[in-house]
């Protein structure tokens, strides 16, 4: 019978470590053409410039072309054209109960492999309207932007996320996705939420909120499902009503309003 | 790229595909659901540990309805609830032939957001009838080696033939999940389903084991509960029961045992030592009172 380590290697030839500068931690990746594109979750690729390991050793500078905080999808390219890129199946086809294996760099040991099966594929409530593929596997937090592959070896989700025990993969569809039309509209804010709506924790300088003037502390009026739905409407121009000012309580401050101009991110990134 | 893993994968979707249609989620507690399965046409078994509330109980169903459910009763002594729903389901059929310690076993559950799902591992060991540490018995140990997620218990255990083992349980053992076995179900379901509840023998005695000189073992009565079956018939404290219903009784577990075989509201004899001389006790087997 081929076992798990046939079948993974050729994933373990397509999976990289992801390296920031100066930054404690890393995650994985995953060489999706022999041209030098490389796929990782948005919240690995936290900085313009990134270094990526291959399987032999060779370390290869990268650079953030296009980054989906949304989505945690991010998009790193190195300059390289002899790569082996990973073979990715529909993942819309896959059923609970299928093999799957995973190839990363959990907690630092580059290589690793785990093996499970799929647990259920669809939304998780409080974390967006996308489906998620979770899995009855061991990851753990180096896993995450590397492949999760079928008992083919191709690849059916990106390891994102660990909760309780189950890992969560995004969709390889949904990777395809973001790769062929670019990462969607976003407020460039890191947000949480609270009893009346989301609490901005961090607003990047150069994101949409920060343009319309939102600060971190600011609590926008609306739950995170409203704001998904917003995000994807389409729409340039978004009204967001918001609550000001630390340390008064919610129910006496006047409700403000601006207005978010989204980049049309897709138009721009091709 | 033909392989035996992708043909495995393949067998083991297809199982759980098989299965999903007995499977439903039981919405009984807060923040997690937890499976529940279609044991007779309209009847829903599950894990009683993972019913909180008794009332407003609503299951998913395999086509992602929710429907209301009533509960039938439950035994804590094996972890095991039963439902009622309009809806007659499809309720599984056979059962696994000697599972053994090595065979590929499938939990199968439900949560109301993504459908059926699975997880994977082996049987890991298996013996004969367990008492459980909530004083139920389960006619075969079945321990899985598998991850049981939150929303996992109440689910079907399977072979990757499909064939039900039991429901998945992680409340009956600190070091694993297990499986409680189809025909522990079967007994459970029939009294619930007639009685409302699993009756069990009760005596209203306290017993720690002691040794004779004579190296006989018997079981020291140290609290009486008063105007209980025991104290009724005439047992005192200090009597020491040797047997009960003609079985030893050389440990507590022994007298669950005895008391197992015995309807209640039926007399068991229990020969005691008192004084130095044997003597016999008709006892009336009363009912253990409910947990609260």
């Amino acid at each position: 019978m081929r076992e798990f380590g046939e079948i993974a290697e050729r994933l373990r030839r397509s999976t990289v470590e992801v390296r920031l500068k100066g930054q404690q931690g890393g995650g994985s990746g995953v060489i999706w053409n022999a041209s030098g594109a490389v796929l990782t979750n948005a919240h690995v690729a936290r900085a313009k410039e990134a270094e990526v390991e291959l399987w032999d050793g060779r370390r290869l500078p990268a650079r953030l072309s296009w980054r989906d905080a949304r989505r945690d999808l991010a998009l790193l390219r190195v300059a390289a054209t002899d790569l082996e890129a990973a073979a990715a199946a529909d993942s819309g086809a896959l059923r609970p109960g299928e093999v799957v294996m995973a190839v990363g760099s959990p907690l630092g040991f580059a290589g690793a492999l785990s093996r499970g099966v799929v647990h259920s594929i669809g939304p998780i409530s409080g974390m967006g309207p996308h489906a998620w593929i979770r899995a009855d596997i061991r990851l753990a937090p180096g896993n995450s932007g590397g492949p999760l592959a079928n008992a083919r070896g191709q690849v059916i989700g990106i390891n994102t996320a660990i909760v309780n025990g189950l890992g969560l993969a995004i969709p390889s569809n949904a990777a395809v996705d973001f790769l062929t039309r670019g990462p969607r509209p976003a407020l460039g804010v890191a947000l949480r939420p609270v009893p009346p709506g989301l609490l901005l924790m961090e607003v990047e300088p150069e994101g949409a909120a920060a343009a319309a003037s939102l600060r971190p502390g600011d609590i926008l009026l609306m739950s995170l499902d409203e704001l998904h739905t917003a995000l994807d409407s389409g729409r340039e121009v978004l009204r967001l009503r918001f609550l000001r000012g630390a340390g008064t309580r919610a129910g006496r401050l006047p409700v403000r309003e601006t207005s978010v101009r989204l980049a049309g991110a897709r138009a721009e990134a091709a | 790229m033909a392989n035996e893993l992708a043909a495995l994968s393949q067998e083991l979707a297809a199982a759980v595909e098989r299965a999903s249609g007995s499977v439903v989620a039981v919405h009984a507690r807060p923040r997690f659901s937890s499976s529940g399965v279609f044991w007779r046409p309209g009847v829903i078994v599950t894990a009683e540990h993972t019913i909180r509330r008794e009332e407003e109980i609503t299951v998913t169903l395999p086509d992602g309805t929710n429907v209301p459910a009533t509960l039938a009763g439950s035994d804590p002594g094996t972890d095991l609830a039963v439902l009622r729903v309009e809806h007659q389901g499809a309720a599984v059929t056979g059962s696994a032939t000697e599972p053994a310690p090595g065979h590929l076993a499938l939990a199968i559950g439900r949560s109301k957001d993504s459908g059926v799902n699975a997880t994977w591992g082996i049987v890991s060991a298996v013996s004969g009838p367990w008492r459980t540490w909530r004083g139920g018995r389960l006619d075969a140990y079945l321990r899985l080696d598998l991850t049981l997620y939150p929303g996992s218990s109440g689910g079907l255990v399977i072979n990757t033939a499909g064939e039900p083992l039991g429901i998945a349980t992680s409340a009956l053992s600190r070091i694993a999940g297990l499986a409680i076995p189809a025909s522990t179900i079967n007994r459970v379901v029939d009294e619930i389903l007639a009685r409302g509840r699993v009756a069990r023998g009760y005596l209203g005695v306290g017993l720690q084991p002691v040794e004779l000189p004579d190296h006989q073992k018997g079981l020291i009565v140290l609290s009486l509960e008063s105007a209980g079956p025991a104290a009724k018939a005439g047992v005192l404290i200090g009597d020491i029961l040797m047997a009960l219903g003609g079985r030893a009784t050389a440990d507590v577990e022994d007298v669950q045992t005895a008391l197992e075989g015995q309807p209640v509201g039926q007399s068991v004899e229990a020969s005691v030592q008192r004084g130095g001389s044997a003597q016999k006790i008709g006892i009336v087997i009363g009912e253990r009172p409910q947990r609260s």
